[in-house]
């Protein structure tokens, strides 16, 4: 496997002595362990690059098909240690991490760059603002996209309506809408015209315009209830929680 | 057939933590032409230990009895209190000799990736023997790293309500080290710590 890129640790666990497993989401290769000779050591060269969340340029030797590529190099350009510091935020990155780690199949290259950039994107949220409610709640959304989990919202799934008038319900089966007309007998949640344009918003807007959309408090609770439907009944995925401590 | 038992205790060894292939083969050979009653010593004290270790009830060391050694031993300062992850941590600062007090293990550290949470530790047992009285500081020796961190963080939280002194062992830059080779948040950590020279 090809040598440099950029990586963000989501995780690492001890191996042997002194060794550890690190888990990289990297920009160019997707999620990816890398293999850490002696970082436990104090003296290693290290240091504190690889611990949860560094933002950090990396050197990966191995051959293509290797399980477990080497790590030889490891350049820190964010440490996010503010946001290790807040024993808060830092449970609330551990959920972002948990997501990344749940729903992007390891080594997958397609899209890389993009979770690679949300990831950063939420680790930055989390560190100006800890505690943020937000963060969490559009990485989620973001991040079921790129797994192929978007919610279908651009209209009704039948008809092809568009307009706001004909009361749309959200299908978490389905991942769909439905206008007041095709309506079904199934398990749904009414959307306000306002969470449809909030969600049109946060799906398409760059990474970099978010932090201009500022939902009041009842319309991102309403988005927080979306968001947890359709994770859950949508994408039938359960992700064990970060427990607050 | 003599290389069955050799290519057992081989096999067993290189079980061992750091011992790869051929460590295991060198010291099976060793073994082989250690005096017989060395032999047994060795194996006996393997046995022993798992026969006889337990946890300590007080501070989780390892211990041969209700309590471990250091516990029992009437010349350390009851007063102070050292918390560490695991009970090798104790031999590393026991053998630094800057120490007198008593220990309290966690056995682990917290870790919400990895469900570790505050109940699956001894913290409350630590709580308790401070709410006890009679504690005066508590040092926190957790790892220098994130979990060792909050941890930390988390300790001195539950420690709170108590007239307690809670402190952490500092931490930076490693003796020997040079500056040019530190990381960013090594440097960070060696500043917040630094101290008047006295
Ligand atoms: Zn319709
Ligand atoms: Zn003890």
């Amino acid at each position: 496997m090809p040598g440099r890129t950029e990586g963000i640790v989501l995780k690492s666990r001890p191996f042997g002595e002194a060794d550890l497993i690190v888990e990289y989401l990297t920009r160019d290769f997707g999620i990816r362990p890398a293999f850490a000779k002696s970082p436990r050591k104090i003296k290693s060269r290290f240091g504190g690059s690889l611990e949860p969340f560094t933002h950090a340029r990396i050197s990966l030797m191995g051959r293509e098909d290797a399980n477990l590529p080497r790590l030889t190099q490891s350049d820190i350009i964010r440490p996010f240690q503010t946001l290790r510091e807040h024993s808060g935020g830092f449970v609330q990155a551990c959920g972002l991490a948990a997501l990344v780690m749940k729903l992007l199949p390891e080594r997958e290259t397609h899209g890389a760059p993009d979770a690679f950039e949300l990831l950063l994107w939420g680790l930055d949220g989390l560190e100006r603002e800890p505690g943020s409610s937000f963060v969490p709640v559009v990485f989620k959304l973001r991040v079921l996209a790129l797994a192929g989990y978007a919610p279908s919202l651009s209209g009704c799934a039948r008809c092809g309506r568009q307009s706001e008038a004909f009361n749309f319900s959200f299908y978490p089966r389905d991942g769909a809408l439905l206008c007041g007309d095709c309506k079904k007998d199934a398990p749904a949640i009414k959307i306000s015209a306002a969470l449809k344009g909030l969600l049109g918003s946060l799906q398409a807007f760059p990474l970099e315009k978010l932090a201009r959309i500022k939902p009041g408090e009842k319309l991102l609770s309403e988005l927080k209830g979306f968001v947890e439907t359709h994770f859950r009944e949508g994408a039938n995925i359960t992700v064990k929680p970060a427990r607050p401590l | 057939m003599s290389q069955g038992v050799i290519e057992n205790l081989i096999e067993q060894l290189s079980k061992l933590p750091g011992v790869g292939r051929k460590t295991a083969q060198r010291l099976a050979f060793f073994i082989l032409n250690m005096k017989e009653e060395d032999a047994s010593a060795l194996a006996g004290a393997i046995t022993d230990l798992k026969r006889k270790a337990r946890s300590c009830r007080l501070c989780f060391n390892i211990a041969d009895s209700d309590l471990c050694g250091i516990c029992r031993d009437s010349l350390r300062d009851k007063k102070r209190i050292c918390v560490v992850e695991e009970p090798s941590n104790i031999l590393v600062v026991e053998r630094s000799g800057g120490f007198n007090g008593l220990y309290h293990v966690l056995m682990g550290a917290l870790s919400p990736i990895d469900g570790i949470t505050p109940e699956m530790l001894k913290i409350k047992e630590l709580v308790e023997r401070v709410r006890e009285g009679g504690i005066e500081e508590v040092v926190i020796a957790t790892n220098p790293n994130t979990k060792g961190e909050l941890t930390a963080r988390h300790i001195k939280e539950a420690l709170g309500p108590f007239d307690v002194s809670v402190t952490r062992i500092a931490y930076g830059l490693p003796l020997g080290g040079d500056i040019e080779f530190a990381d960013e948040i090594t440097m960070k950590k060696s500043l917040e710590g630094r101290r008047k020279i006295e």
